[in-house]
């Protein structure tokens, strides 16, 4: 894998695990 | 929100938890798609360079789509509708609103004819990883050919003809009918608490399995995990210019949030008027897109790259989702230690995304029954798993004739992506932009920016009307001409189009006769 593939990858997973742990945080919070 | 007073207990069923209804739209959301579709778009069309058009499509389409979504739903929820029929109509006051709400009943029971069928084959198979039915055949070709002989196209020494793939489909059939007898929070929600945590627990297993692989032959070191992710994410810059690719990752979007399914709405109708859709909504895209890019598109493609090199996976992944799920996949896990556990695992992570997918298919059509006919939950639910399990038979018996591609195009293509355009032109320009949004924020646990405002008045339905105009230049009338389809299976694409007529025809009729209740019984709520 290139760097630029690495990098695009690294991004991806970043923004998902971000949106998820932002949701998750909420949804505890609201329980 | 079991205890929330706003819900209307005792007139509409409600979801049992706040975490019921989260992971039951996960499990509409997530389906065989994520792990089979997304990795081959995405290394067709660009690799990592895809990434940028498929994360502006989540942002215009898919996020503030799910939000509106699960907005018409709770609002459709609180006027006594748990279908699009009459969530439309109830969004706009014109006759013509409820036959556009009606497609939101006819698109899943039509996908959901032959999408049981195929969850059938992910059960199969886990049995068959299990007792080693395929062990021995270590080629793509040879799993090929026990794919067909299962299917019953081509009969061998495995299975003389389609009975045990048959016998799957009745058992897949019988576990979606017990889980709709019991209801919302005791039947779909109580699967989706079970199926998505594992589901999730078998994709993370997988993921690391398949990353372990390393240089599975160092006689072959060009063949490895690192050059299978580098398949799927590596950058191809010149691709963003063409807008097939823009047209795939929308697609993308579009199927795998299960936009324009009419799903969602009647999910969402079982919520509390006051209950949240924002954090439930984007807490959906969020599981989804888990399962989807870091899951699916770490496990089906890297694997077939460390094993078959680049060249033969590209081939694999031209020639469709199946051959990489179902022939490339096996193969590869029999040459690993315990391959028949993880192929075994591979296959019910299959089965779990369709079975939380295929209940939900049947769903929209029953809320109608139940709703506007009066017809008892247990009544609907066997009415409409009757109609599908009849309506599955050509499906079964003319594999390897098209009739089951047909369905997919037009049903779960062109019609998703027509019934999406319609909805967001009717809440956004109809129904009113302003009043849509205030029903978003209305209940929300988080505040959703107001930057999607324009993009779901304006983006959303360009970006949709661009791609139908696309598909009727590029695509739709070769298809209706059936260009390219050999002759002996033409009366088969001519009966799957007098099916989905019929379908059609036969759902507006129902809708038509339920308004005509609207006013009187299911609708007393509105006031």
């Amino acid at each position: 894998m290139t760097t630029a593939g690495s990098i695009f990858m690294a991004v991806s997973w970043g923004a998902i695990f971000g949106l998820n742990i932002y949701c998750l945080w909420h949804l505890f919070r609201s329980e | 929100m079991k205890d929330d007073p706003a819900i209307p207990t005792g007139s509409r069923q409600t979801w049992g938890t706040r975490w019921g209804v989260v992971l039951a739209l996960a499990g509409n959301a997530i389906g065989l798609g994520n792990f089979l579709r997304f990795p081959r778009q995405a290394a067709e069309n660009g690799g990592g360079a895809f990434m940028i058009p498929y994360f502006v499509a989540l942002l215009v389409i898919g996020l503030p789509m799910m939000w509106m979504e699960c907005a018409i739903g709770r609002f459709g929820g609180k006027h006594g509708h748990g279908h699009t029929a009459g969530m439309i109509a109830s969004l706009w006051n014109h006759p013509a609103a409820k036959y556009v709400g009606a497609l939101g009943v006819f698109l899943p029971f039509t996908i959901a004819t032959y999408y049981i069928y195929i969850t059938s084959w992910c059960l199969a198979f886990s049995v068959f990883s299990l007792l080693g039915t395929y062990q021995g055949l270590e080629s793509r070709q040879q799993m090929g050919a026990f794919l067909n002989a299962f299917q019953g196209v081509t009969p061998d020494g495995h299975f003389g003809s389609v009975l045990t793939a048959y016998g799957f489909y009745v058992v897949t059939m019988a576990m979606t009918v017990a889980v709709l007898l019991g209801g919302v929070a005791k039947g779909i929600e109580r699967l989706a608490k079970a199926a998505i945590p594992t589901l999730f627990l078998i994709g993370a297993f997988l993921a690391v399995r398949v990353l372990m692989f390393g240089t599975p032959d160092s006689a072959l070191p060009d063949r490895n995990v690192w050059a299978g992710l580098g398949f799927v994410w590596n950058p191809r810059f010149d691709a963003l210019a063409d807008p097939q690719v823009w047209v795939a990752a929308a697609g993308q979007i579009f199927f795998t949030l299960s936009i324009g399914w009419g799903i969602v709405h009647t999910y969402a109708s079982y919520l509390g008027e006051n209950d949240d859709v924002a954090l439930t909504g984007a807490a959906t895209v969020g599981l989804n897109e888990f399962a989807e890019v870091i899951l699916g598109g770490t496990i089906a493609l890297t694997a077939a790259v460390a094993f078959f090199g680049v060249d033969a996976t590209r081939e694999i992944a031209e020639s469709g989702s199946f051959d990489l799920g179902f022939q490339a996949l096996p193969v590869i896990f029999q040459r690993t230690a315990g391959g028949g556990l993880v192929g075994c695992l591979w296959f019910l992570l299959l089965f779990f995304a369709g079975l939380t997918s295929a209940v939900a298919m049947a769903q929209p059509l029953i809320a109608l029954l139940e709703e506007s006919w009066n017809v008892p939950n247990r009544r609907a639910v066997l009415l409409v798993c009757g109609a599908l399990f009849a309506l599955t038979h050509p499906v079964i018996l003319l594999k390897g004739h098209g009739y089951l591609d047909e369905l997919d195009y037009w049903a779960g293509e062109v019609g998703l992506v027509v019934f999406g355009f319609l909805e967001v032109v009717i809440f956004a320009w109809i129904f009113g932009i302003e009043r849509g949004w205030q029903q978003i924020e209305h209940g929300a646990a988080i505040r959703p920016s107001r930057v999607f405002m324009p993009i779901l008045e304006y983006a959303t339905p360009l970006f949709l009307g661009g791609i139908l105009l696309l598909w009727l230049w590029h695509e739709v009338p070769a298809k209706l001409a059936m260009k390219d389809v050999p002759a002996q299976d033409r009366a088969a694409l001519i009966g799957a189009r007098i099916v989905m007529v019929a379908l059609l025809a036969a759902t507006f009729q129902i809708v038509r006769k339920a308004s005509q209740n609207w006013g009187k019984g299911a609708s007393r709520f509105v006031k």
